[in-house]
């Protein structure tokens, strides 16, 4: 019967095909919208990693002027200063924590005729890259020994190891950074967390960095940060003297296996904050924040308003067209009243009705899905192309975004169809083959 | 007024159908108004001016790699030969970009001490060619001299003597009278006092969404830094052709450095605002598809009804009912529908716009607006229903007697 | 086989009632041709539509079959109207939108045989009445009369143990309605109960048993000769 009902379908969509078209167009231009908004938004609140982001946390301490505070609902700093992140970095109070900063170096490769060039690095522990799974492809992490005794070591990125060692394992090699010498540690294959979410204050959804060096390189003046820098004290003169300011510049996060990890880290963070009250620092009253993945974007609010607006929008788009379709559904179902009298004199039972009337809502459906899909794809285009790089990365389909579009849908053209389908259905025989 | 009753109670027979289309235009308006509001918030943003003399001008920076490096004299030899280059017009290092999203911000104050309120300033750190490389406009007061330029080392956190406010800064201050403000010692970092010797009518500070955005200062500094920019003006024509001459000519003149990252100041611009041209772009398009879906909704209704009324109206005609009763039958009743609509949607339309001003920083929507959107959805209806109802006026009152 | 006993049917308007059949009770046998006749208003339409389980009644009982119609579900009255009966309507009532085999094909997908079957049955039956021809056009390229012969082949295609007719020569000239006359009382020889409304005196007058309807109420005409029968055709609605 299905086969059945969906050649009257067609004959009905080809007959009345103006009407059709409308329908299907509007449910199309409908989902597009939706999708293409949907998506943005799916892909800036996604979870950068899902296999543990339960586990990571950010460090948040409000170190802040006891006058105003941070952020005006009252969270603390999004980063720590310098020295409360080195004094919880010796605690090592969590199973893993890591330090870190953006920076950026000039890069001289070997040989005359080679010119130098900058590259955006981090400064960051040597946890970062077991932390955050950061995927080798020569070589590894440094060791915390590293960190410790300040060598000078490097992990580069792929396009970097492609561009200086020609795409060789360079595990071994040294690399001039800054106007000194690194030893390569390790080389990582393409990474990119969206958001990026283990420093949101240089940009959520820029790209991950081309070289990582040990955090103590930023002290010992051999690298330059860059990135964000809040102040709400005077620091003295000197760069001794800036890092032991209350300028916060520097993300920390500690991985943390269970609940009572986190219970354990937190009473600890509770008794550095009291201790440091005791002399004389952390006048705001105890604000400390140790977020998970999720939470931290949530709290951030990565997610940006522009794009939840328009997101809004779309959808109040998608239920204008799918009034538009209940509308002329229901104008075409009723239209047929004469046609389904007949079918009940027939022998159709109002069950049959229904079905052959939702397989029709649902051909319509489904044509309006596959072109939203289509409208959709041209809308991410659109936007690329109305933005360049600012949406790098958020604008790509996905499998289970294309199966939500024809999801949504369907779905949505039966929910527009069941209305028209049910008045269909409930047609009187006996009225309607008496008037012709 | 007879007819009118007739026409309303034949719409109550079809309530749902008309229902529909009521609510439709309704959610048309309210995305509409919305929609073409937040447009007009975010023209108006863009259009305020930089105060900058953005067609002639474009920058580039200087990173400095090479370790045995004289910064002080490097940035003085690398000025003179751009100011020098033929076409330039002049020339400084800067800190930062207006527009660019990335600057320094300080606060001033009127009394010093910790717990004085304090103003959000942008800081420009330029010398004394910075009002003429910029094409600021000075009102009143006067530039730096090429004495008060001090060399900043890095790392310090002293701040000169004097500095330069843009008008909007200067009202921060001293809401009262912004001219009082010329001469007056202010304090920055809380308790260095440093004196205003001059007003500019405006200098955009590097973020566009602040709300300050119009409050900026200059202060006479040359920056140690292994990264600095250098903003150049050109006359006007040339910016485009003396770019690569440039590029390179600072590259040649030291080998120590890499020079990156040239953009004009129209780029900026441009890259600055793309997300409100997006949002704009895309908005435009989301009410003008809009509204051809309402519309064509329209018009299929309206088609099907005639279609399915085809006897009933060749009855009428055949019963004396002229053309134009016939029109004005559609016309009357689509004019209903709209009214529905647009009464649920007015209130949904400002409804809306208090969600929005409660979850988004925007403010309360011109009535006026709703007002026009008004208009243009009962234009609209007019129009899609036009052809409809000219189509039922030419059923010929023949079809009565046929046999349909 | 069809057994109706003190049937009524009221018609619940805003504020009138109207009442279209009172205590109706008729008998009719497997094989019997009966002609209905009545004047207009009277409820001959009204007797069809709920014999065809086409509409409910008020009070009364109603066997078909030997079977209560009344407490059958939309589902069991839907397959009984496929299974056993078939309807040919004075307007025709084919579906514009289909051609003659889809047409005729309509009750048999509700019948659920199989497509071989189906196309054997439609070409019969389409030959029966002489249309087979005609097979890929839609109705609104055929005469009246072939309209019609379209619809009894439809009617029939289902092999109907009933065949209600309401009408079905009311828009037909003489000779098309004899022709019409002729095929029912072929079919009813072949053994399918026969009722058929009709203003026609003399069609009526060729059936095995005539009833009139009056004021809802049925009178047995086999002796009786009703002398003002409304001949005048159904107006156009
Ligand atoms: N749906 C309805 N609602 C209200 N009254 C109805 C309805 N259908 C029929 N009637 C009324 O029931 C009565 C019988 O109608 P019916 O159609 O059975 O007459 P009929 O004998 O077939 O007449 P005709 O020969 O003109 O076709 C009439 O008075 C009619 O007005
Ligand atoms: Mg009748």
């Amino acid at each position: 019967m299905f086969f059945y009902y969906l050649r009257m379908a067609k004959i009905s969509m080809v007959k009345h095909w103006g009407l059709s078209l409308l329908m299907i167009l509007a449910i199309g231009l409908g989902i597009g919208a939706a999708m293409t908004t949907i998506t943005v938004n799916y892909m800036m609140s996604a979870n950068p990693i899902p296999h543990k982001s339960n586990q990571l946390f950010n460090v948040q301490l409000d170190s802040w002027d006891v006058n105003e505070p941070y952020f005006d609902d009252g969270r603390p700093p999004a980063q720590l200063t310098y020295r409360d992140a080195m004094a919880l970095m010796d605690a090592r109070k969590a199973m893993r924590q890591t330090v870190q900063s953006q920076a950026n170096a000039v890069i001289e490769p070997e040989g005359d005729d080679s010119i130098p060039f900058q590259v955006s690095a981090r400064a960051n522990s040597a946890d970062f890259f077991t932390m955050f799974d950061v995927p080798f492809i020569y070589g590894g992490p440094w060791t915390r020994q590293a960190d410790e005794s300040k060598e000078q070591v490097v992990v580069i990125n792929s396009e970097i190891n492609q561009r200086v060692f020609g795409g060789e394992n360079s595990v071994g090699q040294t690399l001039k950074i800054a106007g000194f010498y690194y030893k390569v540690v390790g080389v990582i294959d393409y990474w990119n967390p969206l958001p990026r979410f283990y420093d949101i204050s240089t940009g959520a959804f820029n790209e991950t960095e081309e070289i990582f060096v040990p955090f103590s390189m930023i002290a010992e003046e051999k690298i330059n940060r860059s990135g964000n820098t809040n102040c709400w004290k005077p620091s003295g003169d000197g760069f001794e003297a800036f890092l032991n300011s209350e300028c916060v510049w520097t993300q920390f996060w500690v991985e943390l296996p269970d609940n009572q990890a986190w219970q354990e880290y937190n009473d600890f963070l509770t008794a550095y904050v009291q201790q440091q009250k005791a002399i004389g620092r952390f006048e705001r009253p105890l604000n400390n924040r140790l977020l998970n993945v999720m939470q931290w974007l949530e709290s951030m609010e990565v997610v940006e308003d522009d794009a939840v607006m328009m997101m809004a929008m779309s959808l109040m788009f998608l239920l204008v067209c799918l009034l538009n379709t209940v509308g002329l559904l229901l104008a075409k179902f009723l239209g047929k009243s004469g046609e389904i009298g007949i079918r009940q004199a027939l022998g159709a039972s109002r069950r049959d009705l229904f079905y052959q009337y939702l397989v029709e809502s649902g051909c319509i459906g489904v044509a309006g899905g596959l072109l939203g899909l289509l409208f959709a794809y041209l809308g991410l285009q659109g936007i690329d192309s109305l933005y360049g790089e600012m949406t790098r990365g958020l604008t790509e389909l996905d499998a289970t975004l294309v199966l939500s579009a024809i999801a949504l849908a369907i779905l949505s053209s039966l929910a527009a169809g069941l209305y028209p389908t049910w008045q269909a259905s409930k047609v009187q025989p006996s009225q309607q083959l008496k008037s012709q | 007024m007879n007819e009118i009753a007739l026409i309303f109670r034949a719409l109550l027979r079809n309530k749902v159908g008309a229902i529909l289309i009521s609510l439709q235009i309704a959610l048309t308006l309210t995305i509409m108004v919305n929609a073409v509001f937040m447009m007009q918030e975010r023209h108006a943003q863009m259009q305020r001016p930089s105060g900058l003399d953005e067609a002639n001008l474009f920058y580039l920076s200087n990173t400095i790699f090479a370790t045995d490096y004289n910064q002080e004299v490097a940035l003085r030899d690398d000025l003179e030969l751009l100011r020098n280059t033929p076409g330039v017009v002049d020339a400084i290092q800067i800190n930062a970009i207006p527009l660019s999203g990335g600057g320094w911000s300080m606060g001033l104050q009127t009394e010093p001490g910790e717990n004085q309120s304090s103003a959000g300033v942008a800081v420009y750190m330029v010398d004394d060619h910075a009002i003429h490389t910029l094409g600021l406009e000075l009102l009143s007061g006067e530039n730096f001299a090429e004495t008060d330029i001090q060399w900043r080392e890095s790392g310090t956190t002293r701040w000169p003597a004097k500095t330069i406010v843009t008008q909007a800064m200067a009202k921060e201050l001293y809401p009262d009278d912004w001219q009082s403000a010329l001469g007056k010692t202010v304090y920055i970092s809380q308790t260095q006092p440093i004196q205003i010797i001059g007003i500019v009518r405006a200098l955009q500070a590097p973020w566009n969404g602040w709300n300050g955005v119009e409050r900026s200062m200059l202060v006479p500094y040359q920056m140690e830094t292994s990264n600095s920019r250098y903003m150049i003006r050109t006359e006007p024509g040339r910016r485009d052709e003396l770019m690569p001459i440039i590029e390179k000519a600072l590259a040649q003149s030291n080998k120590g450095r890499i020079i990156r990252g040239l953009r004009t100041m129209e780029e900026t611009r441009e890259r600055s605002y793309r997300g409100h041209n997006a949002v704009n772009k895309i908005l435009t398009t989301v009410v003008f598809t809009l509204t051809l879906i309402t519309g064509f909704g329209i018009v299929g209704l309206a088609m099907f009804s005639i279609n399915r009324r085809t006897k009933q109206i060749g009855t009428r005609r055949a019963l004396g009912a002229s053309r134009s009763q016939i029109m004005g039958y559609f016309l009357i009743e689509n004019l209903m529908i709209t009214t529905l609509g647009v009464v649920i949607g007015s209130a949904g339309a400002i409804g809306l716009n208090i969600w929005l001003v409660n979850t988004f920083t925007l403010s309360p929507i011109n009535p006026v607006l709703v007002v026009i959107g008004i208009a243009c959805i009962y234009l609209v209806g007019l129009l899609a229903v036009l052809y409809p109802a000219r189509k039922a006026a030419n059923i010929s009152p023949a079809i009565a007697t046929r046999t349909a | 086989m069809l057994s109706m006993t003190n049937i009524s049917k009221v018609f619940q308007t805003d504020e009138i009632q109207t009442h279209a059949l009172r205590d109706f009770s008729l008998q009719v046998n497997e094989g019997d041709f009966v002609s209905v006749t009545g004047p207009s208003g009277s409820g001959k339409t009204t007797f069809l539509n709920i014999a065809g389980l086409l509409e409910t009644f008020t009070s009364g009982s109603f066997l078909l079959d030997d079977i209560n119609v009344s407490g059958l579900n939309d589902k069991q009255r839907s397959r009984f109207r496929n299974e056993k009966i078939g309807f040919i309507f004075q307007s025709f009532n084919l579906i514009p939108d289909l051609n003659l085999f889809d047409n005729v094909d309509v009750p048999l997908r509700y019948l659920g045989l199989k497509g071989k079957e189906r196309k054997e049955r439609i070409e019969h039956h389409l030959d029966m009445v002489g249309l087979a021809s005609r097979m890929k056009h839609l109705p609104s390229q055929l005469s009246g009369g072939q309209q019609q012969r379209v619809a009894i082949a439809r009617a029939l295609a289902t092999h109907p143990r009933f065949l209600l007719a309401d009408e079905p020569t009311g828009n037909l000239d003489t000779h098309m309605a004899q022709s019409v006359m002729s095929l029912l009382e072929d079919i009813n020889t072949k053994g399918t109960t026969i009722i058929m409304v009709t203003h026609d005196n003399e069609l009526a007058k060729r059936a095995s048993r005539k009833i009139q309807i009056k004021d809802g109420r049925v009178s047995e005409l086999d002796k009786v000769i009703d002398h003002d029968i409304d001949v005048s055709p159904q107006a156009i609605a």
